[in-house]
């Protein structure tokens, strides 16, 4: 059965990446993901402050997941509600096993992600778009962490549900982040109902989608010295 | 040209010696960050393209007075803390604001830095660049650094910290310089590229002001070769 934007079950929406686009900032990036609009912003690593929030063991990740009150049909209102701060502390999580934050004690590394156009999957594009940061900043990581949307719609295992999927009545939708040399997992979430064989395919389905996102970020990293390359090769 | 490596990107799966900005997983060396592969017969390393300044012991850097205790001073070094010099390592007084180039003594487990053998730096002004790029602009024995000095007419010190001290000469013409050699610090054959940049733009009548700088630039050698011990 076709989706409703004519993709097939594994194609990714549309995407675009940009590093590089925060002058300020220590890193940044830029992610167009279907319809959303993502800008990461990462600062540090720097002093923690307040002061006993500090590791003398590892650099502490503040991970701030905003979205704009204009990114949604009906104005989200400014405050932090309970999905930004779930999505901050497991977004954080999934970045902190690829930094090497044992390299910057008593430290703060800090990542800015704000959602400027939402429709669906803006957690997994902030990560990628926030990994892609991570890499500008010169932050020493382990992999880049790329992130990708599965779940079910209409009765179908999908890549990448869109709003409309999400909304569906028997939707599943499964946000999952993956260290792609290793295929480790370090974000996964459920909202839905699956069977154990439908999970599995799902699974699949993640990682073999998050490869595709893994080259686009290192083509997005690359891309940054791409003009210089040709002049020189 | 070097190529660019991304963080995660394996780059051999041979048994080398492993340096800077690389790590061994399951058998294989690979890169923890975006850089220049800098691949040999017996190490590998990978030099990275952006990123702060990370204290090491021998260092030259150049602080910034933030503030002053009964034994010693507080300096900004462009790291998450501030590092401590010893007011018994100095035999003039420091004020709030002061320029200094200073020796990385120790770095404990912290990252907490401790620094001597200061030099005082008057006048002039601190330019900002990427760490990283340090190194490029020094170039090998100092050979970019000298470009940029005969071809501005400035007093350069360059400290490892990412912070240029400057003063006299064209600063403009050495931050458009600093700028390319930021943009192009990939590629090779960059102290050529400066040069040619650097005469493109020197018109004629700043020949001779370069040469009545010249004795001042004499003193900066001299700081440098006092720095070097």
């Amino acid at each position: 059965m076709a989706r409703s934007d004519g993709r097939k079950n594994d194609e990714l929406r549309p995407i675009k990446m940009e590093v590089g686009v925060i002058p300020r900032a220590d890193g940044s990036a830029y992610v167009e993901w279907g319809q959303n609009k993502v800008f990461a912003g990462v600062y540090g690593p720097k002093e923690c402050l307040p002061k006993h929030t500090a590791s003398p063991y590892k650099a502490v990740l503040k991970y701030i997941y905003r979205m704009a009150t204009f990114s949604v049909p009906d104005r989200k209102n400014p405050r932090p509600g309970r999905r930004e701060m779930e999505i901050s502390k497991v977004s954080a999580e999934a970045l902190e096993s690829a930094i090497f934050t044992e390299k910057f004690p008593n430290t703060a590394i800090e990542i800015t992600v704000q959602i400027i156009d939402s429709n669906a999957g803006t957690r997994v594009a902030a990560l990628v778009a926030a990994s892609l940061a991570l890499a500008d900043a010169g932050i020493p990581m382990r992999d880049l962490v790329s992130a990708v949307g599965v779940g079910k719609a209409n009765g179908e295992l999908i890549v990448d549900l869109n709003k409309e999927e999400e909304d569906a009545e028997d939707a599943v939708d499964i946000p999952v982040a993956v260290l792609s040399n290793s295929e480790e997992i370090t974000l996964l979430q459920m909202d839905g109902l699956l069977t154990k064989k439908e999970w599995e395919k799902c699974a699949d389905l993640a990682i073999e989608a998050s490869k595709k996102i893994n080259e686009m970020q290192k083509e997005a990293l690359l891309k940054k010295y791409e003009c210089k390359n040709k002049e020189g090769n | 040209m070097r190529k660019i490596v991304v963080p995660g990107e394996v780059i051999t799966t041979e048994r080398k010696k492993t340096r800077d900005h690389v790590f061994i997983k399951e058998g294989k060396i690979l890169s923890d960050c975006v850089g220049l592969l800098n691949e040999k017969p017996d190490s590998v390393s990978v030099i990275p393209l952006g990123g702060r300044y990370v204290a090491q012991e021998n260092d030259i850097i150049i602080g910034v007075v933030v503030h002053e205790v009964f034994s010693g001073y507080l300096l900004n070094i462009n790291t998450h803390a501030s590092s401590f010099l010893a007011k018994r390592d100095l035999d003039f007084l420091l004020k709030l604001g002061d320029i200094v180039s200073v020796k990385v003594i120790s770095v404990n487990e912290l990252r907490e830095v401790d620094v001597s053998f200061p030099r005082g730096l008057n006048g002039g002004e601190i330019i900002d660049v990427s760490p990283v790029k340090i190194p490029r602009i020094i170039g090998k024995e100092g050979s970019m650094l000298n470009v940029l000095k005969n071809g501005t007419g400035c007093v350069v010190v360059a400290g490892r910290n990412g912070r240029l001290w400057v003063k006299d000469g064209n600063t403009v013409l050495l931050r458009e310089t600093l700028a390319l050699i930021d943009r192009e610090s990939h590629t090779d054959n960059l102290t050529d590229k400066v040069t040619k940049f650097l005469e493109e733009r020197k018109p004629k009548e700043k020949k001779t002001s370069a040469k009545e700088i010249a004795p001042k630039s004499e003193s900066a050698d001299e700081v440098e070769k006092g720095m070097d011990n």
